[in-house]
């Protein structure tokens, strides 16, 4: 008796909603959109951040492979608009391309991807999933979002400062990154942005841990949930470590501590570098340290960028097959292992920091082992959409895509765990095809999918699906002509990170390798403005989205289309699993984890 | 058109040392097992995409999965996986363990400098004097001991070095200002230099010719440009390259003994503790 379940919601709807009515007055403009605490209005911050964030360091990723394609030659159009410190006659300057590829990657992991899975989809999903009115806290919920535009601003800043922006790479090794002000700015940046990183991992974990909808036991709880709560903990246990490795370098960089700097070290004009231990004898500080410290968090932070996709592809993916996670117990426990082993496999980045072979050895292991969850996750994917009633609409494409990618990128993993082999694709092109396997094939058509997915609850109007569709087809295919050959071109060895490879004799041949990837990379740029276009056109003009568009399962789609402040417009009680769909319980091909039993038997008996 | 084949393995440069060839053979392992896997997976996704679509009337399965299933996907990639790692261990240690480093035939030191290489050859006497980062100077790179008399007759060069054939090489690796990395591709070579420490690595190259030295860690804006040339050659013509640039050494080193050196001051940026340092 469908008709009947729906009196009983539309009654509670009216019930609340004039409750509403007498405990809230509007609030101002400011207090609704910029310093909100509603978990909704900051994950969609967040979004918004991010996306512009991702415009900027996509674009510093086409200046780097203009200059890849056709080095020496002026950047069309924008190289005349460029001050002279950074282009000669519109054509990058080396110092300029060092510092494109460090804010390239720094965005894009810092300001992009990070705040995209953890900010965004964690503040959307996490209180809507567990049924819910908002995060544990929402006021330091509010700060943590904050500390992104500010963290942002202060790394942007560099640009403007003397002998320009960070330059040593996302990864920041000292003694290089030891001096000058971009360096420190970075620094700061970064201890600001891994700040937000901490509170809001923080309030994930205590959220889910508190504040579950009644009758939701944690094995009640979506892939996204379960997947995002394991993340915030590696937030919360990983990032204090990033945030003391800034302290050391700052206190090294400002203070000349010594702490990553050997005794005696020379400065590029032959002087002394400034640094305590120069004055006794002896002593000196030891640069692989920054490495051991930066690696501890950052190789979670892999799977900080990682693991929440991995839950918000498991939840599409079973949406759209119509059919149950295939082994949800074992998925959960994959996303356990794969946190567990990534904090003890951070060596595997420095194989060849001359850290002791012996070391090599137990990385190499530990590293390699975390292939098996990795294909757990995998298998189970494939055994979800296994006779299923799969639906392709663009959420589903894009998840279908990340599966596709994700493959390729883990299996390139391999390759540099295994430690004889990554001393040759160390640092080469190789690695950066897997790394945008990795965070662009998985990570980003990962948050395309839900993205495109919640969508509809988010703004409370469907998206384009035609536009939707033509984005993934482009995105796929650009991306993977432009990624794919940078394989090829690492095995011949080139190297990541070089201002022109054609000083090189054995680096010549494969120019023009690189004007192809640098066209796809082009396209797959452009391509982005779609999504972009998309979102924008159908906030303002999509069709109003119904409760529940997707027809699915969990808590999110029982409130209101597009929910205000509080969530729900009824109370929330949990009765069963995330995935029942196709139940025999029931006729429809789906059950509501909030649907009564006593409603369910009555559609049971109405099918007999 | 260019060059393009879908064979990965063919981009390698030609391999010229004792172990590429095991290393190439090992990637060729791994890169056939991956293939297979991902060929797999691709072909199961899309025929599971195609087969389960969605088509009016038709309904999915309900089903939670199995546990003897998880468990044999679970065991099949932990045993293939770890047999890898395990099976590969060897190559490392060939590598990288210092016990496995063979007794030298050739030693030589190098360190990184943004933007160049530098070697420290041994000289007349056969013998790498003392060296310490307290002694270091800008004109002083490697920090020679100036009060070893086996230091003397080292000979320094810059971008292009020359090795022989069939030897055991020793490389002491270090650096004196930033990390740079050591990045040898046809010999599958690729150690950092690391500014503090020095790091052997070893190799012997099997044929003659000039081979590219890269640096392959972001050392600055000139980092892209950090490249040297290694000569490659035949162990007599090694001896005679060697005969004379040690012939060279010696006039310097005889003049200098005639006519003792007025005091420096270009070796000022010294700290005045460690002033003499500078002169060697």
């Amino acid at each position: 008796m469908e008709a009947a379940v729906l009196t009983h919601e539309h009654g509670h709807a009216v019930a609340h909603a004039a409750d509403h009515t007498h405990e809230h007055h509007e609030p101002s403009f400011i207090r609704k959109y910029l310093f909100s605490t509603d978990h909704k209005t900051i994950a969609k911050q967040f979004l918004t951040t991010s996306m512009f964030f991702l415009l900027v360091g996509g674009a510093f990723a086409l200046f780097i492979r203009w200059q890849l394609a056709y080095p020496g030659e002026p950047i069309p159009i924008i190289g005349s608009w460029l001050p002279d410190s950074l282009v000669s006659n519109g054509a990058i300057q080396p110092g300029f391309y060092t510092q494109l590829v460090t804010m390239h990657a720094t965005v894009m992991i810092f300001f992009v991807i990070i705040p995209m899975a953890t900010g965004a989809f964690a503040n959307f999903c996490i209180p809507l999933m567990i049924g819910t009115d908002d995060m544990a806290m929402p006021i330091v919920n509010m700060m943590s979002f904050w500390l992104v535009p500010v963290a942002g601003l202060t790394i942007m800043a560099g640009f403007f400062v003397e002998g320009g922006t960070a330059a040593a790479g996302w990864t920041n090794y000292p003694p290089l990154s030891a001096s000058g002000m971009g360096h420190t700015l970075w620094v700061i940046g970064v201890f600001l942005v891994g700040f937000s990183s901490i509170l809001g991992g923080m309030n994930y974990v205590t959220t889910v841990l508190n504040k579950r909808a009644k009758g939701m036991r944690m094995f009640d709880m979506p892939m996204t949930v379960w997947a995002l709560f394991i993340t915030a903990i590696l937030q919360t246990l990983g990032t204090p470590v990033l945030a003391a490795d800034a302290v050391l370098l700052f206190v090294d960089q400002v203070f000349h501590a010594g702490i990553f700097i050997p005794e005696n070290l020379l400065t590029p004009n032959g002087g002394l570098f400034p640094n305590g231990a120069n004055v006794g004898t002896g002593g000196g500080g030891q640069p692989v340290l920054w490495q051991h410290l930066f690696w501890f968090y950052s190789h979670p932070a892999v799977y900080i960028m990682i693991l929440p996709i991995m839950g918000v592809v498991s939840d599409v993916l079973a949406t759209f097959a119509r059919k149950p996670i295939y082994g949800y117990k074992a998925m959960v426990f994959a996303i356990m292992a794969i946190a567990f082993l990534g904090f003890v496999v951070w060596g595997h980045h420095m194989f060849l920091s001359g850290m002791s072979p012996l070391l090599g050895t137990t990385f190499m292991l530990s590293t390699i082992v975390i292939a098996v969850p990795s294909s757990i996750k995998i298998f189970n994917w494939l055994g979800t959409i296994w006779r299923g009633d799969i639906h392709f609409t663009t959420p589903n494409l894009n998840a279908l895509g990340f599966i596709s990618t994700f493959v390729c990128g883990g299996l390139s993993g391999v390759f540099m765990a295994i430690g004889p082999i990554d001393v040759y694709i160390h640092d080469t092109y190789f690695i950066v095809a897997h790394i945008h396997y990795v965070l662009f094939g998985g990570a980003l058509f990962g948050i395309f999918a839900g993205i495109y997915y919640w969508f509809p609850k988010m703004f409370g109007k469907m998206y384009n699906e035609s536009m939707g569709k033509f984005h993934f087809v482009t995105t796929f295919i650009t991306f993977n002509l432009c990624f794919f050959p940078m394989h090829m071109i690492g095995v011949g060895g080139h190297m990541r990170r070089i201002h022109d490879p054609y000083v090189y004799e054995f680096l010549k041949p494969f120019q023009p390798i690189n004007q192809f990837i640098t066209i796809f990379a082009i396209l797959l740029g452009f391509a982005q403005l779609i999504l972009i276009f998309n979102l924008i056109w159908s906030v303002k003009f999509g069709r109003p989205a119904p409760r529940n568009p997707w027809r699915a399962n969990t808590l999110e789609w029982a409130a209101p289309a597009h929910p205000g402040h509080g969530n729900f417009d009824r109370d929330i009680t949990v009765y069963r699993g995330p995935y029942e769909f196709a139940s025999p319980e029931s006729k429809r091909d789906y059950l509501p984890q909030w649907i009564r039993p006593a409603h369910v038997e009555q559609e049971t008996v109405a099918k007999h | 058109m260019f060059d393009f084949s879908w064979n990965m393995l063919s981009y390698f440069p030609p391999g010229i040392s004792t172990y590429s060839e095991a290393h190439d053979d090992l990637f060729a392992l791994v890169y056939w097992v991956s293939v297979g896997i991902f060929m797999l997976v691709q072909i199961v996704l899309v025929t599971f995409i195609f087969k389960y679509r969605h088509r009016p009337g038709h309904k999915s399965y309900h089903y939670h999965g199995n546990n003897v299933v998880e468990f044999t996907w679970t065991l099949a990639p932990t045993i293939l996986f770890a047999g890898l790692g395990l099976y590969s261990d060897e190559m490392w240690k060939i590598m990288k363990y210092s016990s496995r480093i063979p007794t030298p035939d050739v030693e030589i030191d190098v360190v990184g400098q943004a933007f160049n290489w530098h070697a420290r050859y041994p000289g007349a006497d056969g013998i790498l004097g003392k060296r310490h980062a307290r002694y270091r100077t800008a004109t002083n790179l490697f920090g020679i001991d100036p009060t070893d008399a086996r230091g003397k007759d080292d000979i320094v060069l810059t971008g292009e070095f020359n090795l022989p054939v069939n030897k055991n090489v020793v490389v002491h690796l270090s650096s004196v200002d930033v990390l740079h990395s050591y990045f040898l591709p046809n010999f599958r070579i690729k150690q950092d230099a690391v500014p503090g420490s020095w790091i052997d690595v070893w190799f012997n190259g099997t044929k003659t010719g000039k081979y590219e030295l890269a640096c392959a860690e972001l050392c600055g804006s000139g980092h892209y440009a950090m490249r040297a040339v290694l000569n490659m050659q035949a162990d007599a013509d090694f001896a005679k390259w060697m005969d004379a640039k040690n012939a060279a050494k010696k006039i310097i080193l005889d003049a200098e003994a005639a006519n003792p050196k007025p005091v420096e001051a270009a070796a000022a940026p010294a700290p005045a503790a460690h002033g003499e340092g500078g002169h060697h």
